[in-house]
């Protein structure tokens, strides 16, 4: 049987029937054809005989055309996709758009992939920043139900209102805290992460612990990937229960996953640890960056923390935890502050000697995730917004780029529109087709914005220190989801203008044309010339942010920190946690001094507890004669404990008094020596020497022997900080940083300075050791990480500008051949063609500058702060910007401007 | 040899009274209304499909027959036309007035014979 229904649909396809109408009909003829074939079969016909005679039925179609009414015909006013006539319905147009978008993008291959490499850069760049903050503000804590969970930290009566530095919860507070509350389901408390020496079998390395309370996994609703987590009588009995839960991507990368963790032991602090569960992946705390390789029942606390916060299980001054709890369903958190608050003022009436003056603040989770020292969420909401307006930026400078390639593109395609408008298109029908093409290269360039991003976040990782208690970003599903609004946003964003633009051509005038387009298009090249200043404008903004945080971290690299930075290598130790008594530590100290000072190119060596700029402040300083206004009215200060030559190694000059000697024993007259900044607060009138401070949980008065230059203590370019300087005699500690200095190149030592520390004591741990340079690479690590992203961005907010100048002088160019050739033959010269057409682009770069110039002076104001020794308006930035841009765009200009110049008179005219 | 065709004038403006008779006993699908015309017609009346079935809509559209797909058990589902009372009195009005045009015709002719 001959396919009727084929042939049919062939036949009756000019005639552009409605698709049910058209099928129902097609329906019916088959059949009648076939019974007609069969009849005639049936009757004696030959097959080509009978297909001959029902075709026959076939060949007159004109009463089927006109016996058809026209409602059952559809309009005819689709003229857009050629080859397929048949249409009905917006989802089945759509499918047609799309597929003529495919034939379009395929048609000019080069363009489809200029327009994907430049907007996938815009949107790489958002998808990369997107999941930092998708990761770190959206979606900090994987726990269940984070919304009912609140944080508690305790602070200063008098610095609440001002959102103060917290301070830690004693335990026994925590308790009270726990027992006493109205308003939590549960509530734990954790430390923050502490350095312990893991000793395998091995070299001893370094691991992160956190002490928990029993109740910690609980309280987060989290289900343990392996084993469990603790058993409430594993944080009863003090020091009874040596287990640990490891955190999962330690499991993973220690232990390389092994199916045998739960039930191993670990050698940590000397303390022999079981390994009872593994925490869910993703989790590493309650902190949205750095969290621990281990979590260990708050009753370990004496067996794991170093020997000066021994006592901190029944010591109420002894505060290590921060507290976190679930709230109970309803209460609202300022009822649980309120609660709270009571509380703590009673602890405060019971023990004075402690609590006086301390409240306690419930915070929602978000803010205590970023670490009390980073100053909570505010800083990492403004980094996140700055980032996402820098490479909002870019990805507007991508846009406009294709926008205005599109604009040039639309004057090819001019006649091609007045031709389907002229067939009777609507204009809203040709802005759909001219938006589904747009949009369809958006998720083109959305799919290859993802691979950029993902390959942004991989290069933005490995400037990081890999390791399991990091935070590592993914794309997950909000991430696709936030690329695929980007891309069908950027779509309609960048298609728009030029959609409308060409929709608009007026049919007859646009016919008329003819194939060649010799007048410009006042309007299209207006429109061009405004998004290349906005383009300008947008990278000048970036370049000189840019500039002036690359100056601003130069100045920061040239400031002097109060120590010295050329000759200096530093090594953390920790003899406590490998199990040694004070004598041994002692001897450990004294023999890794007399091995260092030995190696050739070793100056001085020198012990302090403190590593630079990493020093913790400690409350509670008094100093005699000084009239106390209320027990909560107390000196914070930075305590560095040090041995003999100290000042010499590591570069702090002595102003005046002695330095400590060999004279100042755990015997003889406690003595300190302090830095200006303290001497000047509390002695103006200079008489310094002889005078008596006391150092908290200290019973005896110190006499200050000598006055020291101040340094930098916490943070590269803090504001100055008190300090207290105490012998090592005098205030036995058993975790030390040694300093070395060196004659030449510290590099050189770092090898040989480990090995003598290993011969000195084997089992111990040789932590962080790094020179002078890297402390302060450390200290200026954001702020670096922060110019880099700036650069990068700026950079490429650079060339894509430039590429848009090159484009759309090209494009002038191209269409100003005919008027060139026109000049020319009239007698201008190649110079003043060459002048003519960069003045055009010129002349748009300055004032994309200026008004660049502009905006930065306003962003300047926000971004003073930020700045280490740089104002905002530094000229050296401003001009460095404004030459990088100049000179760029030159070359940017000089191509097209070069060929306008060589336009032959005869051709150029010859072609009009 | 099938006898000369009628002229395609009066063809068409029977069609209808055609279309219309044949369904009046009973509803019938398309081919068996074509079959019914040329066998009754002894094969003098002929209707292509490309005529029939827009003819068939545009009764459909004015109401007088009515069209439904029926589908029976191994078969395949047919599009099956019946009268509706609009189109049976249509119908009648049809026949009465062909009956006066022949009448008519007739007597002018001198061809009548009652």
């Amino acid at each position: 049987m001959p396919d009727w229904k084929s042939i049919i649909r062939e036949r009756i396809a000019p005639l552009r029937l409605e698709p049910t109408g058209e099928a129902n009909l097609v329906e019916e003829v088959v059949q009648h054809l076939e019974d007609c074939y069969r009849e005639l079969r049936s009757g004696g016909a030959g097959e080509a005989e009978a297909y001959q005679s029902v075709l026959s039925e076939l060949d007159d179609l004109y009463p089927l055309q006109a016996g058809l009414q026209r409602s059952e015909r559809m309009p005819k006013y689709d003229a857009v996709p050629a080859g397929d006539i048949r249409s009905s319905g917006f989802v089945e147009g759509i499918w047609r758009d799309l597929r003529y978008a495919v034939r379009t993008v395929r048609k000019g291959p080069i363009f489809a992939l200029f327009v994907v490499l430049t907007l996938g850069l815009g949107i790489g760049a958002n998808t990369t920043v997107f999941t930092l903050i998708n990761t770190l503000i959206l979606n900090p804590l994987p726990v269940g139900k984070a919304g009912e969970l609140a944080g508690l930290q305790t602070k200063d009566m008098q610095s609440t209102s001002k959102s103060g530095v917290p301070l830690p919860i004693s335990y026994e507070n925590l308790q009270d805290y726990r027992a006493r509350n109205q308003v939590f389901v549960s509530l734990a408390g954790y430390t923050s992460p502490r350095v312990l020496t893991w000793q395998p079998a091995g070299p001893a390395q370094r691991v992160f612990g956190e002490l928990v309370t029993g109740n910690y996994f609980g309280t987060l609703g989290l289900a343990p990937a392996r084993g469990r987590f603790f058993l409430p009588e594993e944080d009863s009995t003090p020091g009874g229960h040596a287990v640990a839960v490891m955190n999962y991507g330690t499991w993973q990368t220690l232990f390389g996953g092994a199916g045998n963790i739960v039930g191993k032991t670990l050698r940590v602090n000397n303390v022999v640890l079981t390994i009872v569960g593994v925490a869910p992946p993703k989790f590493i705390g309650v902190n949205a960056i750095f969290g621990p390789d281990l979590w260990i029942p708050a009753a370990m606390a004496e067996q794991v923390l170093p020997n000066e916060m021994q006592g901190a299980l029944s010591d109420r001054g002894k505060g290590i935890f921060e507290g976190v709890g679930r709230l109970k369903p309803g209460v609202p958190r300022e009822r649980a502050q309120a609660n709270m608050a009571a509380i703590a003022a009673d602890l405060a009436r019971a023990n004075p000697a402690a609590d006086e003056g301390h409240t306690v603040v419930v915070l929602p989770i978000r803010e205590v995730l970023f670490g009390s020292n980073m100053g909570g969420l505010a800083p990492v909401l403004f980094g996140g917004a700055a980032l996402l307006v820098v490479v909002g930026i870019v990805l507007l400078i991508a846009c406009s780029n294709v926008a205005n390639l599109l604009l040039a593109r639309s004057a090819a395609r001019r006649q091609e529109m007045a031709v389907r408008l002229a067939m009777g298109a609507s204009r809203a029908r040709l802005i759909r087709q001219l938006l589904t093409e747009s949009v369809f290269l958006g998720l083109l360039s959305g799919v290859v914005g993802l691979l950029i991003g993902y390959a942004g976040l991989q290069l933005l990782m490995g400037a990081l220190p890999g390791s399991a208690n990091f935070v590592t970003p993914k794309l997950d599903a909000t991430v696709f989801g936030y690329a695929l609004v980007i891309s069908l946003a950027t779509g309609f964003l960048f298609g728009m203008i030029p959609a409308f633009n060409a929709s608009r051509a007026g049919v007859s005038e646009a016919l008329k044309e003819g194939a060649r387009t010799t007048g410009r298009s006042r309007r299209r090249v207006t429109l061009a010339g405004a998004l290349l200043v906005s383009q300008v404008a947008f990278s000048f903004l970036l370049l000189m942010t840019a500039a002036l945080f690359l100056r601003s971290i130069g100045r920061a690299y040239d400031m002097d920190p109060g120590f010295q930075t050329k000759h200096l290598a530093v090594f953390m130790t920790n003899p406590g946690q490998a199990g040694y008594g004070t004598a041994q530590t002692k001897a450990f100290y004294k023999e890794v001094r007399e091995r260092v000072a030995r190696i050739p190119g070793v100056e001085s060596v020198s012990w302090s507890a403190n590593l630079p700029l990493w020093s913790r402040v400690v409350n509670g300083l008094q100093v005699e004669g000084r009239q106390q206004r209320s027990r909560a009215d107390k000196i914070t200060t930075v305590v560095n404990t040090i041995d003999l030559d100290y000042f010499a190694t590591a570069g702090v000059v002595l102003d005046h008094g002695r330095d400590f000697s060999a004279l100042d024993r755990e015997t003889s007259a406690p003595v300190a020596i302090v830095n200006e900044k303290l001497a000047h607060d509390y002695w103006p009138s200079g008489d310094v020497l002889g005078k008596r401070i006391q150092l908290p949980g200290e019973d005896r008065m110190r006499q200050v022997v000598g006055v020291v230059r101040t340094a930098m203590y916490s943070n590269w370019g803090e504001t100055p900080q008190l300090c207290v300087y105490v012998p090592l005699e005098q205030n036995y500690s058993d975790s030390m940083v040694l300093y070395v200095r060196s004659k030449a190149d510290p590099d050189q030592l770092m090898g040989p300075v480990q090995r003598e520390i290993r011969a000195a004591g084997p089992q111990i741990l040789v932590g962080s050791p790094r020179t002078g340079r890297e402390i302060i690479d450390g200290g200026l690590f954001q702020a670096k990480m922060g110019v880099t992203l700036l650069t990068v961005f700026g950079l490429l907010a650079l060339g894509l500008a430039s590429i848009g100048l090159y484009g759309i002088l090209a494009y002038a160019v191209n269409q100003r051949q005919r008027e060139i050739g026109l000049r020319m033959a009239l007698g201008a010269s190649q110079r003043s063609v060459l002048g003519l057409i960069l003045r055009q682009g010129l002349s748009l770069v300055l004032t994309g500058v200026l008004i660049g110039f502009v905006a930065a002076l306003l962003a300047g104001r926000l971004l003073s702060g930020m700045l280490y020794g740089v104002s905002a308006t530094d000229p050296i930035s401003i001009a460095g910007a404004a030459a990088t841009l100049l000179v760029v765009s030159l070359l940017a200009c000089y191509l097209p401007a070069h060929w306008a110049s060589r336009v032959d008179p005869l051709e150029a005219l010859r072609q009009g | 040899m099938l006898p000369n065709p009628p002229d395609q004038e009066w063809k068409k403006g029977s069609a209808e009274l055609l279309v219309l008779s044949l369904l009046e006993d009973q509803p019938r699908h398309g081919y068996d209304i074509s079959k019914l015309i040329q066998i009754r017609s002894g094969g003098a009346l002929r209707f292509h499909v490309t005529s029939l079935y827009p003819l068939l809509h545009r009764l459909e559209k004015q109401g007088w027959i009515e069209g439904l797909w029926v589908e029976k058990a191994e078969q395949r589902r047919r599009r099956y036309y019946k009268l509706t009372p609009l189109g049976l009195s249509e119908l009648r009005a049809k026949q009465k007035s062909w009956k006066d045009f022949v009448a008519i015709v007739g007597r002018v002719t001198g061809m009548e014979h009652a």
